[in-house]
């Protein structure tokens, strides 16, 4: 309307009789959309276009249309999925926001482009085993970018730029090492929890659990309340969690064991890793267990000392066997690369990655016996087809394509 | 004036003589202060030791009186005559045999007092730590000083079937509640019009409960303290005391009854069964406690007095009011508009003594209830909200400081806060000391440790304390600055303790301890083995074991070589379900790590189990899942089947297009660029007003204003320049007039069929209906060019761009 304004001629009157008929024809063009949506029994071309709505997030060309309908038509709706997943927009659009919220306390879907989130695309871009998404020494960015500050690890001006210039994701994003251009030892990286953003939003201050929960959150999909399991052995508490909140240790022996019990012992595999708020990046001091993990040592005196990064997931046992842990894993390291690993290789990543492809494309949780033995084969598909994000969102279009 | 500068000079001199004694020389000792001993009734022989003078001094003075011991063991009265007035030398001789000047606590008068022999205050307890004090202040260093507890065998007990409180209400309710109810509420519950902890006969029978477990022993009903107090000890009976304390046993006995038996599992390797009270008790660890003039140490456990045990007259005894009840393991629990205070007479000994010294320590165990009470004053001497001399209190996660100084007003103004971003207190036990000398001021520790906190005050002198004002814990005198949260210890000192000071009184730990010694030794077949544990009751809910240890009482006796898997705590016949912190224990116990004295260490981790009983009647045992040559093996409980999946409510197949999928759809329906000047400026400006999310019941009007702005932006863009345009609307000449490009129905197909081609898509049945968007297209353009003959020049632009909004604005870009 702003604009509207500055190019109307004579006067007011003309723009609030435009400004009125848009809101007529806006309110008309809603309730028509809704009702022909509603109604109509989708064909090819129906299919093809919501199809394409959902994975790239705008409407096709005519001839994408075309080709996607003809293969919908043909009994391919995966080719037709491949095809809507050529538009640059399914990176630039649906998948940075699929992962902007992993990336931030708040969940927030508007930050701005950074390491995490591009590291996500690249990978489902390049098929990358998506179960390495925690693990892996992999980091991308664009160095053919034109006009783009170069990579630094002590800023995010590298991804901000991109996202201003309005790169495309598609092409401009080249895989890399993290150990390369950060220095972090190869061994020290493990995905994207080793990521800049992730880091700065989840390593800074505080005691580094946050890094666990919100990687279980985006990861696993379930919160520290799902995790709750009293009956696991409290012996790697650290001294920082009382045992007597206000001086009433049930809160202690009904709630915190619950989750601290398992959560301590795992979140361990961090104990070298920092976000240096003064350089403004991921720190990793190897061998030197860093000193938030000893903060408030007097609230629980007898409590655990953490002497390294050596984890061990009691979650194996009890209740929580139910995430589906590898079996083919030993359930206990040291540090953050296989401790990302027992966590992606567990069912529950990967029931995660399919909900949440199921979300974004089908804007619904399953509902219903048939969806939830959908999410069960395109599960199956995923980890059995080598963790690929791309035939997640393939298989999950056409099964939201409409009848 | 001239006299009290003569008489401050020498002060100043030795104040400068003992700061210049900081910096190096010889070790010096501060003389502790000791009372002047109030003698003028005494006429007989001078002590004739300086231990007779200590005795004299310490402990005889206080038992002299007619009131006191003085009563009967007068020099004419009942044998021991410890209490003599005629001869303190004799009466030395007489006390040396009542006291134990190694452990003063173990000593014949600490035992007399402590069982009722003629205490002189309401609680026996208070009694005996008051000579306990006494008789350790005339041992000074000798009991102070570090000394080997010896640890004694407990009763050998197999692990019995046993009795556990149900988790349950119901069967209270029906048997026992009622009665209380009848017959205990007007004191036994919270809306009491003067409630008396513990409120077993609270009108909620959830808390009524929980209050009234300790008060049952499920295994002999007898020793109930519910019928205890009525039988023994008379306590507020409706009627003849038999008749209620049968009636009341009957209740109990109705409830026990319906209490099953827990059978010990017999698979299990178990050890040898006791009490919390059964171990050996840790003597506490040594306290600095030279210059204490007051001492809380919340032992009593019953009625509505605090007393002060610190042995120094008079005793500041605080009364309860409001909600204050006792914690187990010794402490106080303050909650919302409680307090504990004393009387201004005998507060009165604060101002003296600190005025005398110019010097103070506030020493307290805390557990704040939360860290976001503010205005909460945990101990305070003062008169009111703006009266004080001195005051602890917690502002959130900082703690507060206020000492009425010549630096200061009569409010201790201005305060000291601790940091916040040191965020110093937390809802946990922590050891607070706030200091204060001339020099420094105020000064906190919090866990031994200096806050590095400045007064900003800085030191100065105390001798405008008001002796009138009362001492008060967790609020103020007026019941304006309540504080909630558990006190276990408070102390005050008439010193700054040094840092070297506060952290040895850290280090002594609070409460009471005991070394539990559970016996392996038919499992090991090592004599007189056992496990021992430091355990103490940690609060009202739950017991603390740490430091395991393995020991054989037998110095003679090496392990060998045993291994130890898998270890458990048991409680009342079953393994508690919750704190198996030595579950992954896998250690071996050899000859090379086992020390005779101090025994082999098990690791240092410590766990906190629940509290059934209390400590009376909690009877703990291990288990092992090896130990020795025995083994037991551990299955976990069968996992629940998972519940079966609840189908969601239908939702709606269709969504909207979130922010960036509007932007991008609309760059893609218009082909101009996201990153066009004007569109990006728009865009940042309207983007967080766009839908966030795909769903159609989060949609808002607002959301379609940002979206209408944003549209009309792309349409501008699109129809001012000129190749966008010429590509997007070939061969249409936007300089022609309204009425030639939009007069006819052929003329604006060339304008409106590239829109709904590229907006609505050709031959989708799913989009609006091309028609009757056509039609609204159409009634638009017709209004926008009825301009009289008048048009503007940009007229037919402005129309192409209004018409082009109205489509991309709407419902074809919005759903999908």
């Amino acid at each position: 309307m702003m604009r509207a304004v500055s190019t109307e001629q004579d006067g007011t009157n003309q723009v609030a009789k435009m400004s009125v008929s848009i809101g007529k024809l806006t309110c008309a063009a809603l309730a028509l959309g809704l009702l022909a949506i509603g109604i109509a029994q989708a064909g090819s071309r129906e299919q093809a276009k919501r199809m394409h709505d959902r994975i790239a997030g705008v409407p096709p060309s005519a001839a994408v249309l075309d080709q996607m309908a003809a293969e919908i038509a043909a009994g391919r709706p995966l080719a037709a999925a491949n095809i809507a997943m050529q538009s640059s927009a399914f990176y630039n659009v649906t998948l940075k926001n699929f992962v902007a919220p992993w990336t931030n306390r708040e969940q927030s879907v508007f930050v701005p482009l950074n390491d995490y989130t591009a590291t996500v695309i690249g990978m489902v871009r390049d098929d990358e085993p998506f179960d390495t998404v925690l693990s892996a020494d992999i980091l991308y960015t664009a160095p053919g970018a034109s006009g783009v500050a170069a990579y630094s690890p002590s800023n995010n001006d590298h991804y901000d730029q991109l996202e201003q210039t309005g790169a495309d994701l598609k092409t401009v994003l080249v895989k890399q090492t993290q150990s390369g251009l950060n220095g972090i030892p190869a061994a020290a990286t493990a995905g994207v929890m080793t990521s800049r953003a992730a880091a700065q939003a989840f390593f800074i201050a505080g005691t580094n659990r946050a890094m666990f929960r919100f990687t279980l959150m985006n990861h696993l999909c379930r919160d520290m309340e799902q995790m709750l399991d009293t009956s696991r052995p409290p012996d790697r508490i650290r001294q920082d969690v009382s045992r007597s909140p206000g001086g009433d240790s049930r809160i202690f022996l009904n709630n915190c064991i619950g989750c601290h019990s398992g959560m301590d012992p795992l979140a361990q595999s961090f104990a070298y890793y920092q976000y240096d708020e003064t350089l403004a990046r991921l720190v990793y001091t190897a061998g030197q267990v860093q000193p938030k993990y000893f903060n408030n040592s007097d609230n629980f005196k007898p409590g655990y000392v953490t002497p390294d990064d050596h984890w061990d997931n009691y979650w194996r046992k009890g209740p929580n066997q139910v995430v589906g842990w590898d079996i083919q894993l030993p359930g206990s390291g040291n540090g953050a690369k296989t401790m990302g690993q027992e966590l992606a290789r567990s069912d529950a990543f990967a029931a995660c990655q399919v909900e949440k492809v199921f979300k974004t494309v089908c804007f619904r949780a399953p509902a219903d016996a048939t969806d939830r033995a959908r999410v069960q084969v395109i599960k199956s598909d995923f980890k059995a087809g080598g963790y690929k994000l791309k035939q997640v969102f393939a298989e999950t279009a056409a099964y939201c394509m409409g009848d | 004036m001239s006299r009290a500068m003569n008489l401050l000079r020498p002060l100043v001199l030795l104040a400068a003589l003992s700061l210049a004694a900081c910096g190096g020389g010889a070790e010096t000792k501060e003389n502790p202060i000791i009372n002047q001993a109030p003698v003028p009734d005494y006429t007989g022989p001078a002590a004739s030791t300086p231990d007779i003078q200590a005795f004299k001094i310490n402990l005889w003075e206080n038992l002299k009186a007619s009131n006191r011991c003085g009563g009967c063991h007068n020099a004419t009265g009942q044998s021991p005559r410890f209490a003599r007035n005629d001869d303190v030398n004799l009466a030395y001789q007489d006390a040396l045999a009542l006291v134990n000047l190694t452990q003063p606590d173990m000593s014949r008068l600490v035992a007399k007092v402590s069982g009722g022999h003629n205490c002189w205050l309401s609680a026996n307890s208070a009694c005996g730590d008051t000579m306990t004090v006494w008789i350790r202040n005339w041992a000074g260093a000798v009991a102070t000083g570090g000394k080997t507890i010896q640890l004694v065998a407990p009763p050998d007990r197999s692990v019995g079937s046993s009795k556990t409180f149900p988790t349950d209400s119901a069967l209270y309710a029906s048997t026992i509640h009622p009665l209380v109810r009848q017959f205990c509420s007007r004191c036994h519950a919270s809306n009491a019009g003067t409630p008396v902890s513990p409120y077993f006969a609270d009108a909620n029978v959830d808390a009524a409960y929980a209050a009234a477990r300790s008060k049952i022993n499920l295994d002999n009903t007898s020793l109930s303290r519910l019928e205890v107090r009525l039988r023994d000890e008379f306590h507020n009976c409706w009627g003849d005391c038999a008749t209620s304390a049968a009636t009341m046993l009957q209740r109990i006995d109705a409830f026990a009854n319906g209490v099953p038996l827990t059978q010990v599992d017999p698979s299990l390797v178990v050890s040898k069964a006791l009490t919390l009270y059964e171990g050996t008790v840790a003597a506490g660890g040594n306290r600095y406690e030279s210059n204490v003039i007051a001492l809380w140490e919340f032992k009593t456990g019953m009625g509505t007095t605090a007393f002060d045990t610190s042995g120094q007259e008079p005793a500041i005894n605080l009364t309860f009011s409001g909600d204050v009840s006792w914690v187990g393991g010794w402490g106080m629990k303050v909650g919302a508009g409680g307090k504990a205070q004393g009387t201004s007479s005998a507060s009165k000994k604060l101002a003296d003594r600190i005025k005398a010294t110019g010097e103070y320590s506030i020493e307290a165990w805390v557990a704040p209830a939360n860290v976001v009470q503010e205005d909460a004053w945990i101990v305070s001497y003062s008169g009111g909200p703006t009266a004080r001399n001195a005051t602890l209190g917690q502002r959130a996660y900082q703690y507060q400081m206020q000492t009425r100084s010549n630096k200061t007003d009569a409010n201790g103004a201005p305060f000291t806060l601790t940091k916040d971003t040191d965020r110093d207190a937390q809802a946990s036990l922590q050891h607070v000391v706030l200091t204060y000398d001339p020099v420094n001021g105020q000064r906190l520790y919090v866990n031994g440790v200096a806050t590095g906190d400045v007064d900003r005050a800085g030191g100065g002198n105390l001798s405008d304390w008001d002796d009138s004002f009362a001492l008060v814990l967790g609020n103020e005198t007026s019941g304006t600055r309540p504080w909630t949260g558990v006190l276990k210890l408070v102390a005050i000192h008439s010193r700054a303790l040094t840092a070297a000071q506060v952290r040895q009184n850290f280090d002594a730990g609070v409460g009471e301890r005991y070394f539990m010694l559970f016996n392996v030794t038919q499992l090991t077949n090592v004599p007189q083995s056992y496990i021992m544990f430091e355990a103490s009751q940690y609060d009202s809910y739950s017991y603390m074991f740490a430091k395991p240890t393995f020991i054989s009482l037998d110095p003679a006796a090496r392990p060998g070589s045993l291994p130890l898997k898998g270890m458990r705590i048991g409680i009342n016949g079953v393994e508690a379900r919750v704190g198996q912190a030595y579950v992954p224990m896998d250690v071996m116990i050899n000859d090379s790590n086992y020390a005779p004295s101090t025994g082999q260490p098990l690791g240092g981790i410590g766990t906190v189990v629940a509290l059934e009983k209390g400590p009376s009647n909690d009877q703990f045992f291990l288990t092992f899942e090896r130990i020795a040559a025995n083994s037991h093996t551990v299955t976990e409980p069968p996992l629940a089947p998972p519940a079966a999946p609840v189908d969601l409510p239908p939702q709606s197949q269709v969504g909207l297009r979130q922010f960036e999928e509007i932007n991008a759809s609309m760059a893609a329906m218009t082909t101009v660029p996201t990153t066009q000047t004007e569109v990006k400026s728009t865009y940042d400006l309207v983007k967080q007003a766009l839908p966030q999310n795909e769903s159609v019941e989060g949609f808002l009007s607002a959301q379609q204003v940002g979206i209408a702005q944003l549209a009309i932006e792309y349409c501008n863009a699109l129809v001012e320049n000129s190749t966008l345009r010429g590509a997007y609307f070939p061969g249409v000449d936007f300089s022609g007039s309204a009425s030639a490009l939009f007069g006819t129905a052929g003329a604006r197909d060339q304008v409106f069929n590239p829109l709904l081609d590229r907006m609505l898509g050709v031959a989708v049945g799913t989009q609006p209906d091309r028609a009757a968007v056509r039609g609204e297209l159409d009634s638009l353009a017709a209004k926008l060019s009825s301009c009289g003959g008048s048009c503007a020049a940009d007229r037919s632009k402005t129309i192409a761009k209004a018409s082009c909004g109205a489509v991309l604005g709407s419902a074809v870009t919005l759903l999908q």
